[in-house]
């Protein structure tokens, strides 16, 4: 064994970090240890489940009986890697025979059970120790980092269980439902008749993948636990560093073998002492200060003034918690009552109300931090802008609807032009129509808008008389505008006349 | 044999050219201290749980509220507001931080305490367990996906006491190493069998010119050197 080909870093660790270390030497070789745990492993169950086919929990309760004897092979990876003779497959799975003869039926007995096995393992195995001999290094051994390893056997006992759960639920997930269908699980958790004997072999058959992956593991964590323990206990760390020193020193002794001698004459106690009490009388006073003022500065102290509420006299509580010791019953007995009391109630009540006005608030909060975004994108109704008045529209149709564009006496200015252009005379009409619409009875019509929905909206405004009048005036006014059809003459009269009716009376109004 | 040996050490350098050795934690520690909060998490629920099942509705109602709370929550805000630590990682001496070493933030704390819930797929830490077991730096999903690490938390030193003896100036320099092995040496000389020391300031003997027998007085001679005067 020499330490500086080792392939792990030594040093005195913790027993939590010894067990990481373990963890990553289980990865560093992962791919041999479990390969050839597996070619151990696998067959020796696939013999003891055809041989105990009928008894599937036999067969699983002997083969996990087993694992100190597989467990070996591992164990036997690990050491040889640890100074750099990492073995082959082949050699590790011819090698594995040789390793069972020592101790075997001792292992496979009464030390099964024990917490500690991954720990102690190493100490028969690799230092073939057995008997007195073996129990005075164990007690050794033992002072210091057992509960970790009884930890670690306890871990991963449920860490085993968990895996083959969790194996065993991965594989319900993965049955197509086609068959899942015909599976109930309830069915596959009570099924003992012969018929599913091959499924729960292969439930064990999981437990035994699952070992393939976390055995060799827990080898090595063990192992590394007892390399750690041995580490501190015979400073091997140390050992490194001087063995190398005294390399690098002998390498360079031959010249400095006459300075050694010469530096270590001089530097004899008595001269060190003097030396240094010289330089601490000198400035112990100054430097002591120095040293204070320094410490009292920012990097070292970062005084801070801390201002807040607390909670006054402490003293009145502590008293009457004393004194009300001796009534503590009856104390207790009202608030019992209080519970189940009618004001209680209340107080649940009113924190509901409080919890409730809180999400409402919240919600609403919410509904107005993004009223734009709501009214934009989720409004039903067109977007509304009452301040934004639409000038109303100068002209309809080409028409002009200006108030002072139009006569003061529409009904007599077209009963003149009757007569002779007929054609202005009934525009008029309608133009003053139009503008009245617009501007008195304030309809929001628009340069868009055809002569028809000029009559819905008039239609919208439920007057009777104005509706029967538009409606003939429009229609008169179509007739004439797009068929050149003129108006009979006593149309001509009965639409002034109208007219004269309507907005007289309404001016009158 | 790997170019370098292994270690279970996280090393980090500042943009100050500081190194920072972090040690990550692995699967044991971290699963004990799980196991703990969540009993904390058990027994908190079954005490409050008691007189909260005299109060009828509202007392169901609560307890919603403290079992959501508890179970989403009681990780993120120890975390964050503990300096990485919630109870069960007190007591293991664990601790969260950043992949830089920096204290954990909500968003990290959050993301690696959401993908829990991967982890767990599908049944009791399945993925995070072989996730925790096969990365180098021992991290579940949740870790990767937040970008965290669980390391140990470094734990106040004692003094060590160095045996008496008149301190000595070697006449060659000393690397860090070897000047840290010296002191080492003398500060753990108590745990270690006298012939183990002897054996050990042996292997100096030599290059210190002096007979084995006066080699582990002329250590720790060199150690309290080292130390200077205290």
């Amino acid at each position: 064994m020499r330490l500086s080909d080792a392939s792990v870093v030594i040093r005195p660790r913790t027993a939590w970090e010894a067990m990481d270390l373990g963890v990553l030497m289980a990865r560093e070789y992962r791919l041999l240890l479990m390969s050839s745990w597996a070619l151990v492993s696998l067959p020796v169950f696939a013999l003891l489940t055809a041989l105990l086919w009928d008894h599937p929990s036999i067969a699983l309760f002997v083969f996990w009986w087993l694992k100190p004897a597989f467990d070996r092979l591992p164990l036997y990876i690990l050491s040889k890697a640890l100074f750099g003779e990492t073995p082959s497959i082949k050699q590790a799975v011819r090698h594995w025979p040789r390793l069972l003869k020592s101790q075997l039926l001792l292992s496979l007995t009464w030390r099964r059970l024990s917490l500690s096995r991954s720990f102690v393992l190493p100490v028969s195995q690799l230092e073939g120790l057995g008997g007195q001999a073996r129990q005075q290094r164990l007690g050794v051994l033992l002072q210091r980092n057992a509960g970790a390893a009884r930890w670690l056997t306890i871990i991963g006992v449920h860490l085993e269980i968990g895996l083959w759960f969790g194996c065993m639920a991965m594989f319900y997930l993965f049955i197509p439902d086609q068959v899942e269908s015909d599976w109930d699980w309830q069915r596959l958790a009570l099924a003992a008749g012969s018929d599913w004997l091959w499924l729960e072999h292969l439930t064990h058959a999981f437990y035994a993948l699952i070992l393939v992956f976390w055995e060799p593991i827990y080898i090595a964590c063990g192992f590394s636990l007892y390399l750690n323990r041995r580490t501190v206990l015979e400073a091997w760390d140390l050992e490194l560093v001087f063995r190398r020193l005294r390399q690098r020193l002998s390498s360079v002794a031959p010249l400095l073998l006459l300075v050694v001698g010469l530096m270590l004459i001089h530097a004899s106690p008595q001269v060190m002492a003097d030396d240094s009490n010289a330089r601490t009388q000198l400035s112990t006073q100054a430097a002591s200060q120095s040293v204070k003022t320094v410490l009292e500065q920012p990097p070292f102290k970062n005084p801070e003034t801390v201002t807040r509420y607390r909670f006054g006299d402490e003293k009145p509580a502590a008293k009457n918690k004393a004194h009300g010791d001796g009534k503590l019953p009856a104390w207790l007995q009202s608030l019992l009552d209080s519970l189940n009391s009618n004001t209680f109630k209340h107080v649940g009540q009113g924190l509901e109300i409080l919890l409730w006005s809180l999400v409402i608030g919240l919600l609403a909060l919410l509904v107005w931090r993004y009223r734009d975004w709501l009214r934009a994108f989720v409004g039903r109704r067109p977007q509304r802008s009452p301040k934004i008045v639409k000038p109303a529209p100068a002209q309809l149709f080409g028409l002009e609807l200006g108030i002072e564009t139009l006569p003061e006496d529409i009904a007599s200015t077209a009963e003149q032009l009757w007569p002779t252009q007929p054609r202005e005379a009934l525009g008029l009409l309608y133009r003053g129509l139009l503008s009245r619409l617009l501007h008195d009875y304030h309809l929001p019509l628009k340069s868009a808008d055809t002569e028809g929905q000029v009559l819905e909206r008039v239609h919208q405004l439920q007057q009777p008389h104005l509706l029967a009048f538009s409606d003939e005036l429009t229609r008169h006014w179509q007739n004439l505008a797009y068929g050149h059809l003129l108006p009979p003459v006593s149309a001509q009269q009965k639409l002034c006349s109208d007219w004269r009716a309507l907005f007289r009376s309404g001016a009158a109004q | 044999m790997p170019s370098a040996p292994l270690d279970t050490r996280y090393q980090i350098e500042t943009p100050e050219g500081i190194d920072l050795p972090l040690r990550p934690a692995g699967l044991p520690p971290r699963a004990l201290a799980f196991a703990f909060d969540l009993g904390v998490r058990g027994l908190i629920m079954g005490i409050l749980l008691v007189p909260l099942a005299l109060l009828g509705n509202i007392g169901i109602g609560l307890g919603s509220l403290l079992l959501f709370l508890l179970s989403w929550w009681y990780m993120v805000l120890f975390e964050v507001l503990n300096q990485g630590c919630s109870p069960g990682k007190q007591v293991m001496g664990l601790r969260v931080v950043q992949d830089d070493g920096t204290p954990v933030g909500w968003s990290a704390s959050l993301i690696r305490n959401l993908l829990r819930f991967v982890d767990m797929l599908p049944f009791g830490y399945f993925i995070g367990a072989i996730s925790c077991l096969q990365h180098p730096h021992f991290k579940r999903l949740g870790d990767l996906a937040a970008g965290t690490l669980v390391i140990y938390r470094e734990q106040p030193l004692a003094r060590p006491q160095i045996p008496q003896a008149s301190a000595l100036r070697l006449p060659f320099a000393l690397d860090l190493g070897e000047q840290r092995a010296i002191l080492g040496f003398a500060e753990r000389q108590g745990e270690l069998s006298s012939e183990r020391v002897h054996e050990l300031a042996s292997i100096l003997a030599t290059p210190l010119q002096v007979s084995p027998a006066r080699a582990v007085e002329q250590l720790n001679g060199v150690a309290r050197g080292l130390l200077g005067p205290t």
